[in-house]
């Protein structure tokens, strides 16, 4: 019994939320929350059981179609798409059930939605179906598949927010998305033309094989895919769309893409740099290094500057996004000891973890005191001790405070750069520490501000209830990223080292 | 001077793929035997219907998914309720135009009809029968006789998913003894021909809802 679910994890893991998804759509909100949470919980299940699998029998393959690679589409699941399913699906179900207290918050009558909520749950239902499918995906034109799946419903999510703004934040990242895609595509039929194929296990060797006179045709294919992908996964220079996306939208929408989506391409760079593609981009892998180094710098500096909360939060992920890059240029080169890509996976795993609880905690905040300005959270402690509380454990792990599971991450990554001498990196991992508690601290300094009596009285007479399930439930996922760097970090390591 | 150096260096970009496309060597693998060899269990005759439904079906199982993303894309853009959004059919200002597209759409209905048929062993299928029923919906309401549409009824929204559930639950069933869209051999041909007739009315829903739900807000017509 066991062993058959296993075997239909993979394609389950894809139907089930695509399911979920077109009757969300049909049955609107009210029932379409329930079934897309139900849905996600059984989809929680399935990653852990494959993973459990994964960790004791290794990868697990699944041929659809019954054709095979190159011919058919084959979905592959190894340690590392184990755990980018885990992270998924485990935050895409607390944050269904905070959003669901989110949206429903404000009214009486059980069957009226915020107009953002109306449509959030079969686009965040194919959102999730989309990365499950990325994460799974053995082609390469199956993965630009599911990155327009993906991106659609991520711009769909921005653009529910409704307003003049997030219009223009959704156009733009609109724009950003397809220009990425389509570099993507554009590299995946320069590849298809030069070696003939779309499936990774029939390019890697090909590929190999040229690799001592590599075309100019195939160096060009495989710089468009992956700058593509940067242009979707933020990285500095490219970050220009994501904090008006992220920053502006919903709460619960601003946690998925933040702590999911910007993830799904930053995977997809990572397996196909080391994979396929390292013959043809062995001389370039500085420049992502250098790039994520930046970032981490610019990106801080600027949460410190931002005036609005969620502004805040989302430049603190132009700099956490940094942290993945620089590893790259270590992977390529490391031989021993912890597996480079264990690391870098640990770290998106906390940062997802981490930086979810915090725009859910954001969220929270903005809807009690109705404004969204830094200086505005004064009091907050004494109103929402929970929420605060998540925001700052949340905010332990992006600082990268022990026990923290970006603790865990950061340690391990200042360990290999010093193991390779690479003493500047180990210099930014520190600098952007500190930073991000300089942010960190400029909230939580402001929320212990003591209100005088009658202001917080004026705040409680205003102030609008927050279900406690959406505080649970972001406490949840906050106190997870703290959990991970004492429980889970071990066996994620292990389970990623193992098959990469 | 700006726009210049970009288009200059847009055009010898276009130019030097051109010339590298052209001059392409020739692959290691060659998938076209494979191919060839896959078509006569296939179920169809015609090597792009096979590819889209039988060996690389699952990328149009979710290219249907990012179609139906696009259209909740387009009801956020329209609010219910939007006054700018009225119900009445468009005027048209000559009657020849609702008399030809009386006459158009019957004949459009059974053009669709033929092309998803043919699809099975000639160039045709769901997605070219349902754009050619969309277009006979848009031409409808272009010549006055039918309203555009404002939020969707639940009927309508059922139309919208119908194709994209038969497809899943076709796609699923394998699974009970096999792999995820391997269709019975002895099934596949009429297997594939539901799903396409399927995938014909909802992306003929689809597509124009693309143009009905914008439709009469200034500007389109």
């Amino acid at each position: 019994m066991i062993e058959h679910l296993t075997h239909l994890a993979l394609p389950l893991l894809i139907l089930l939320p695509l399911t979920s998804a077109a009757l969300a759509f049909a049955l609107g909100p009210g029932r379409g929350a329930s079934l897309v949470i139900a849905s996600s919980a059984l989809q929680l299940l399935l990653a852990l059981l494959l993973a459990a699998t994964i960790g004791s029998a290794g990868p697990s393959h699944h041929a659809a179609g019954g054709w095979g690679a190159p011919l058919g589409i084959d979905l592959v699941a190894d340690g590392l798409a184990a755990a980018m399913l885990l992270l998924t699906q485990g935050v895409a179900l607390a944050l269904f059930v905070f959003a669901r207290g989110y949206f429903h918050q404000d009214s009486q009558d059980a069957d009226h939605w915020a107009p953002a909520g109306r449509y959030f749950w079969p686009l965040a239902s194919f959102l999730v179906a989309g990365m499950n499918a990325l994460y799974l995906s053995e082609d390469i034109f199956n993965l630009y598949v599911t990155l327009e799946l993906v991106g659609l419903a991520a711009v769909g999510l921005v653009a529910s927010g409704g307003g003049a703004t997030q219009t223009a934040a959704a156009l733009r990242y609109l724009f950003a998305a397809i220009l990425g895609s389509g570099a993507y595509l554009l590299g995946v039929a320069l590849l298809y033309g030069s070696y003939g194929s779309v499936s990774i296990a029939a390019l890697t060797p090909a590929i190999a094989a040229s690799a001592p006179a590599v075309t100019t045709v195939a160096l060009v294919a495989a710089l468009l895919m992956v700058t593509g992908l940067l242009i979707k996964s933020a990285l500095f220079p490219f970050h220009f769309w994501l904090p008006p996306a992220h920053g502006g939208s919903p709460a619960p929408v601003s946690a998925l893409l933040s702590a999911l989506v910007v993830k799904a391409s930053i995977y997809l760079v990572l397996r196909l740099w080391l994979g396929p593609l390292q013959p043809l981009l062995a001389p370039f892998a500085w420049l992502p290094a250098i790039l994520g180094a930046s970032a981490i710098l610019w990106g801080s500096w600027q949460a410190i500057r931002a005036e609005r909360l969620k502004l805040l939060v989302a430049y603190s992920t132009v700099a956490q996004l940094g942290y993945l890059f620089i590893a790259l240029p270590l992977a390529a080169a490391s031989t021993t000891g912890v597996a480079p890509v264990a690391i870098v996976t640990l770290q998106a795993v906390a940062h997802g973890l981490a930086k979810a609880a915090m725009f859910a905690a954001a969220g929270i905040i903005l809807h009690a005191t109705g404004r969204d300005r830094v200086s505005d959270v004064a009091g907050i402690a004494e109103r929402l001790p929970l929420t605060l509380f998540t925001f700052a454990l949340a905010g332990v792990s992006l600082m990268g405070l022990p026990p923290s599971g970006g603790f865990l991450a950061k340690w391990l990554l200042i360990d290999l750069a010093l193991a390779q001498g690479q003493w500047w990196l180990v210099a930014v991992i520190i600098a952007g520490g500190l930073l991000a508690a300089v942010y960190i601290f400029r909230v939580l300094r402001q929320a212990f501000l003591n209100l005088p009596e009658a202001e917080i009285e004026a705040e409680h007479q205003k102030a609008r209830v927050v279900p406690r399930s959406a505080e649970w439930a972001a406490f949840a996922l906050a106190a997870s990223s703290i959990l991970l760097g004492i429980f889970g970090g071990v066996p994620l390591l292990q389970l990623v080292g193992g098959s990469v | 001077m700006k726009r210049f150096a970009v288009s200059a260096a847009a055009l010898g970009f276009a130019f030097w793929l051109i010339s590298a496309l052209l001059n392409l060597p020739a692959t290691l693998i060659d998938l076209r035997p494979l191919l060839a060899e896959a078509i006569p269990k296939s179920g169809v005759a015609h090597p792009v219907t096979a590819v889209l439904l039988n060996t690389r079906g699952y990328d149009t199982l979710l290219e249907i998914a990012v179609l139906l993303v696009a259209l909740i894309g387009v009801l956020i853009a329209v609010p219910p309720g939007n006054p700018a959004l009225s119900e009445r059919p468009a005027t048209a200002d000559d009657a020849m135009v609702p008399a030809l597209a009386r006459l158009v759409a019957p004949l459009a209905v059974f053009f669709a009809i033929y092309v998803l048929w043919a699809g099975a062993h000639r160039p045709g299928g769901a997605f070219q029968a349902a754009a050619i029923l969309a277009a006979a919906l848009v031409l409808l309401h272009l010549a006055g006789l039918t309203a555009a549409w404002s939020a969707p009824t639940l009927r309508l929204r059922i139309g919208l998913i119908a194709g994209f559930l038969i497809f899943l639950a076709i796609a699923a069933a394998p699974l009970l003894g096999g792999m995820l869209l391997q269709y019975p051999p002895a099934l596949v041909g009429t297997l594939i021909l539901v799903i396409e007739s399927g995938l014909t009315i909802s992306l003929a829903l689809v597509l124009a809802g693309l143009f009905l739900l914008l439709a009469d807000r200034g500007g389109v017509r």
